[in-house]
């Protein structure tokens, strides 16, 4: 290959990097919130991007005949629905499962604590999988809409020889993910309801002295953190095929972004995401495709062997 | 405005109060003292809701305060600031301030409260912006104690203020309490290790050993108490 080829190259993989990277961070903020809240690891988190996914590909189906440019638009109107449907979803989940091991009551007996809600959010996960193939079935589908498959060209750039492809569904849904972290960022930074979920995931004891219904900001928390997740998922569902143990995939790439960034911020988290897209589409450059997923693998593990507190961590956040 | 009838607390079976009886009246200063491990704290905790009550009533204003859920109780108008201050170390100061007014007595009259606790301790209104948790410990203090008065609350209960801070940074936090006092007739419930200021500012006083009230009275009886001058003020 010439120079120039590289460097097209190179270009091109990156640009795919960034686009996916940013679903991958909002994602990861989602997960992010559960775990910077309610110090719970949901390893059922994949199987709520999953029901995104679902959600949005029957809500596309539902809509895309009524909406003007439907094929245009309605993959993202539907992505965007999928965040208040997964967040009641959320709300019901914690109420009837996860509040029964969380909570101030939860954390007299922390290391019990932990073991129970490790093995309740696999429960959950593994329900989830499993009735996602009863009701969905197991063949894979995907959201088709003309953007997925129409790039953008940009160039030709250095003389004549370097010409990007940028594709518009992914950077549709890219803006769309930037747009909803900002956002969620915004709502944790500048409300009341999110000075209330920081101040309880501070200190519940001293949230409860405040008058905040602790257990009620565990569930929204829990609900805003698999919605968001759900969101990157239902974004996803127009860019590749999807089945019901889709999950399984996804949830490293969430887990390694979120130990990248440093656990329990969104920032990191966002930062996090975007950099495992970048090594997954980077790595394509020395590493054959179906170890790309490894290279996310190793990638975390040299993380947590090097630098635990994450690349983007504030190691003396909590005083 | 307060009464406590024969209270009971255990943990895990043991019991750590039995039968307390204690009232505040409306616009009272009331101090508790005793030795470590007595059960002031839990005596707070339980008038919070943090542990559960064994037995035994609490009324606020007449009503029955156990049956209200422990985070509804800051909304009635009652203020706990904790042992060991407990300020929200990666919210702002201003933030911890806003989380006080968080209960919905403190909601109507905010920006006025917010400029009555930064008169207060001025240096709140100068590190707004700081993260509490990078706050010196008596600046912490002063955090925790404007964080209770943002609810505009009815009832402040104090639990050890003067922990871990210079005698100096003490007395000055106490002539606050004292100043809030005065100025808005506030009742206060005051727990203190430093019994003869306590019993200083105090209309009445409670002491409180392994978990039961061994004496209790107007300020100058306490202070006239032979044992109390023995066990607290080395006299
Ligand atoms: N969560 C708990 N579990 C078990 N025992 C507890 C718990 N909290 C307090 N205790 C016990 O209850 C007793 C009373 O404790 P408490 O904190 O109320 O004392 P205190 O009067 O506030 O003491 P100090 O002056 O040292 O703050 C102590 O013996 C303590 O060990
Ligand atoms: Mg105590």
């Amino acid at each position: 290959m010439s120079t120039a080829q590289h460097i097209e190259n190179f270009l091109q993989l990156l640009t795919a990097g960034l686009l996916t990277g940013a679903v991958y961070g909002l994602m990861c903020v989602g997960l992010s919130v559960i775990f910077g809240v309610m110090r719970v690891i949901n390893f059922a988190q994949g199987e709520f991007m999953m029901l995104g996914m679902y959600f949005a590909y029957y809500c596309f189906g539902a809509i895309a005949g009524y909406v003007v440019f439907g094929g245009f638009v309605a993959p993202f109107i539907a992505a965007l629905a999928v965040g208040p449907a997964v967040f009641l979803v959320g709300l019901l989940v914690h109420k009837g499962l996860v509040s029964q091991v969380t909570g101030i009551g939860g954390s007299t007996l922390e290391a019990e604590g932990h073991y129970a809600q490790l093995i309740l959010t696999l429960g959950i996960s593994l329900i989830l999988a499993n009735g996602g193939l009863i009701v969905f079935g197991s063949a894979p589908v995907s959201i088709s809409t003309p953007l997925s498959s129409t790039p953008w060209v940009v160039g030709p750039l250095y003389g004549d020889e370097i010409l990007l492809f940028v594709n518009q569904g992914q950077t549709i849904s890219a803006l769309i993910a930037v747009a909803a972290v900002v956002a969620f960022a915004a709502l944790m930074a500048n409300s009341r309801l999110g000075r209330a979920l920081r101040a309880a995931a501070d200190n519940p004891v001293a949230a409860v002295y405040m008058g905040i219904d602790v257990d009620r900001a565990y569930r929204i928390a829990f609900g805003f953190g698999v919605g968001i997740t759900a969101v990157g998922g239902g974004l996803l569902a127009s860019t590749s095929p999807f089945q019901p143990y889709v999950g399984i995939d996804y949830v490293i790439v969430m887990y390694a972004g979120v130990v990248l960034g440093g656990l329990g911020s969104l920032r990191g988290a966002f930062l996090g995401g975007l950099t495992i897209g970048l090594v997954q589409q980077l790595s394509a450059l020395f590493l054959p495709n179906q170890l790309q997923n490894t290279a996310i693998f190793v990638c975390f593990l040299l993380i947590v062997l090097l630098r635990p507190q994450g690349l983007f961590g504030r190691a003396a956040r909590r005083a | 405005m307060l009464e406590i009838g024969e209270l009971r607390v255990a943990y895990d079976g043991r019991p750590v109060l039995g039968e307390v009886s204690l009232t505040v009246g409306s616009g009272e200063f009331v101090a508790v003292v005793g030795p470590n491990g007595a059960g002031k704290t839990t005596l707070f905790n339980a008038i919070s809701g943090i542990v559960p009550a064994a037995g035994g009533t609490i009324r606020f204003d007449g009503s029955d305060l156990l049956a209200v859920p422990p985070s509804e109780r800051p909304h009635l108008g009652i203020a706990h600031v904790p042992e060991g201050r407990q300020v929200f170390p990666s919210l702002t100061v201003l933030e911890n301030l806003q989380m006080g007014a968080y209960a919905a007595s403190g909601r109507s009259a905010r920006e006025q409260d917010l400029e009555r606790i930064h008169a207060l301790f001025p240096v709140l209104a100068e590190r707004r912006g700081q993260l509490a948790g990078t706050l010196s410990g008596g600046e912490q203090q002063m955090l925790a104690i404007g964080r209770g008065l943002a609810s505009s609350p009815r009832l402040l209960m104090l639990d050890e203020p003067s922990m871990g801070l210079a005698p100096a940074v003490a007395d000055d936090i106490f002539e606050r309490i004292v100043e809030i006092h005065c100025t808005t007739r506030l009742s206060v419930l005051l727990v203190e290790q430093r019994v003869a200021e306590a019993l200083n500012f105090a209309n009445r006083g409670y002491v409180l050993e392994t978990g039961r009230v061994i004496l209790e009275g107007d300020r100058d009886t306490l202070r006239d108490d032979d044992r109390i001058r023995a066990a607290y003020l080395g006299m």
